[in-house]
């Protein structure tokens, strides 16, 4: 199983993914022109669901729009459950991660969302 | 403020502006997730938070979308994964983690997880290690 996350920029996104989040490659496949199959996993659950970092911004102009309505309009892309949140929001300011919702309590849940450099806004999401 | 911001705020007032109910809910939760492996039913949930079991049935489900021992099932059933991949025995696990038999326990986890205990256990043991291969 797997979701996909448009990425402006692979690199970039790979290092962000896993220096940053924490995450680790599963597979880079070159596709030519630059585009690669690239997948991340979480660590701890790396028969999981993969994260694939896909190029769709710059090679297909429709889903390049989407994508910055959505950072334009502060809407998180997708999200993933942590543990904590607010541990997890000062671990990545530590990290120079820039975040647009800092922890907020919603009913139920606590959430938080931030950059991630290529294009989105994520959230982050703890059950209370 | 950003369109995501401001709909924050409309949801939370339409949806969580009653304090008491989500304190009710998340102590609940909280409950469960620290003694899911001891005998958790209804009646004793509603006798802790003051409230009878019917209010407290409708509040979490409103809350968090699925009955408290629904939850407690999930919860359980995440905590069996987590020592059938350490290696603890599909019959240890199941009195580990609250179920009351082996077969309830097997029947239960093939359900919801996809594979029998035993199943899962060789699975992710195989997994573990081919990732230190």
């Amino acid at each position: 199983m797997g979701v996909g996350i448009p990425v402006l920029n692979q690199d970039r996104a790979l290092n962000f993914y896993t220096t940053k989040l924490g995450f680790v490659k599963k597979h880079d496949v070159p596709l030519g022109e630059g585009n690669r199959w690239l997948t991340v996993v979480a660590k701890e659950e790396q028969e999981g669901v993969e994260v694939l970092l896909e190029p769709s911004p710059n090679n297909f102009e429709p889903a390049k729009t989407f994508q910055k309505a959505l950072k334009d309009a502060g809407i998180p892309y997708t999200q993933f459950s942590v543990e904590n949140v607010q541990e997890e929001y000062e671990r990545l300011v530590d990290l120079d991660v820039v975040f647009s919702v800092k922890p907020t309590v919603m009913g139920t849940v606590k959430i938080a969302v931030f950059d991630d450099t290529c294009g989105n806004n994520i959230q982050i999401l703890e059950m209370l | 403020m950003t369109f995501y911001e401001t709909e924050m705020e409309r949801i939370r007032k339409l949806c969580y502006s009653n304090d008491k109910q989500l304190e009710t809910v998340i102590a609940v939760r909280n409950y469960i997730d620290h003694n899911f492996e001891k005998e958790v039913n209804l009646d004793f949930l509603s006798q802790i938070r003051f409230t009878s079991k019917y209010h407290l049935l409708r509040l979490f489900k409103k809350y968090y979308g699925q009955t408290p021992k629904q939850y407690l099932t999930i919860r359980r059933l995440e905590e069996a994964k987590k020592y059938l991949k350490q290696g603890m025995s599909v019959t240890e696990t199941c009195y580990y983690v609250g179920f009351e038999t082996p077969s309830s326990f097997s029947t239960l986890f093939k359900n919801k997880i996809g594979l029998s205990p035993i199943d899962f256990q060789k699975k992710q043991l195989l997994q573990s290690h081919t990732q230190k291969e």
